[in-house]
């Protein structure tokens, strides 16, 4: 079976003060099959959102390769890859465009997906209903809290209806009954709609919802002394 | 400051024919137009990273400011524009400077973003 995303012995690096920083020390390999529900389980600090900006392009890693669907798009861009893999990304930080309302977000967004413009109408209505945000389709995301703008961006990827949904720390800023409503609806989404998910968590009950689980080890400090060792 | 000094400068001291003046004002626009991106830093940067969300490509954001700048510039300039529209009997004298106010205003508007979007710790405000 051909996977959606597959990741071989990816090493990402960062400059720090106590040395380089290094993030999966051995290497993230893993594998993403079509219609797979995968959460990546790590502390704060590990690289669960760094993880999340290699598999989309936004973050090359200094060692390792990423494939979508068996091309290696690890030097590719985002768009690139949604054009072999229909990708929708919820980051951590609510990414909605603050001078536009709720319901203009969703039509940039599903315009920007190609999706038609009679179409578009119908879905923005749906994925506003079931998050609940019906009756602030007129707001402005600033002047909303910040577990409604997360639901923005839920509403936003949930409506491209994409093939595979990559979401980093999805109940971040979600009070008590949200959290508990968003994984059932993702293993919905997983279960019904056959949408591959890949999610990063640092709750391990979290995790123990999706059908498979990768864990982060913590980082570690390349000094120039153990840099030479290691090499 | 500086620029509408220089601006005022050239106002002043530049010969009063219409093609000598646009000229010189040209100058204006590539520093102003790189400020006016500059200093909306914070909001720019939330526009770019909600259309890399959203699956907009480099391309397509670095477009829009483009047409945003060049925009910005002939409207800024529409009081001169109109004045050697009327003032002129060749029309190819008055398109040739509109059109490099054109590109100055979209290049220099779109150039600070550019740099934003290829910097290393641009993707970083995607996280907490």
């Amino acid at each position: 079976m051909i996977s959606v995303i597959e990741t071989r012995s990816v090493i990402v690096e960062y400059p720090s003060i106590r040395g380089v920083l290094r993030l999966y020390d051995q290497g993230v390999s893993l594998k993403v099959d079509q219609g797979d529900f995968l959460a990546v389980l790590g502390g704060s600090g590990w690289g669960k959102s760094t993880l999340v900006n290699v598999v989309l392009g936004l973050e090359k890693p200094i060692h390792g390769s990423v494939s979508f669907r068996d091309h290696d798009v690890t030097r590719e861009s985002f768009v690139k890859r949604c054009g072999l893999v229909k990708t929708a990304a919820v980051f951590q930080r609510p990414t909605a465009l603050p001078q536009m309302t709720v319901s203009q977000n969703l039509h940039l967004a599903l315009s920007l997906a190609g999706v038609p413009r009679k179409e578009r109408d119908e879905r923005i209505k749906e994925a506003l209903a079931f998050f609940g945000l019906d009756k602030i389709e007129r707001s402005y995301p600033d002047g909303l809290s910040a577990g409604q703008r997360r639901r923005i961006d839920l509403a936003r990827a949930l409506a491209v209806k994409p093939e595979l949904l990559v979401i980093d720390e999805p109940t971040g800023d979600l009070d008590g009954s949200a959290t508990n409503l968003l994984i059932p609806l993702l293993r919905g989404l997983n279960r019904n709609q056959g949408t591959t998910i890949f999610m990063t968590t640092a709750l391990p009950r979290q995790a123990s919802q999706a059908k498979h689980q990768v864990h982060l080890r913590p980082p570690s400090y390349l000094t120039p002394e153990n840099r030479m060792i290691g090499d | 400051m500086g620029i509408v000094a220089l601006e005022a400068s050239l106002a002043t001291i530049g010969p009063a024919a219409f093609n000598s003046r646009l000229w010189l004002s040209l100058l204006v626009v590539p520093p102003t137009c790189a400020l006016a991106s500059v200093s909306t830093t914070t909001r720019r940067t939330r526009e770019e990273l909600a259309l890399f969300a959203y699956g907009g490509s480099s391309w397509q954001i670095l477009l829009r400011y483009f047409f945003r700048g060049a925009i910005i510039a002939l409207i800024a300039f529409s009081p001169i524009i109109l004045q050697g529209f009327l003032a002129t009997t060749l029309i190819f004298e008055l398109v040739v400077p509109v059109i490099v106010l054109f590109f100055a205003g979209g290049l220099f508007y779109s150039l600070p973003s550019l740099r934003r979007i290829r910097s290393s710790s641009f993707v970083e405000n995607y996280k907490s």
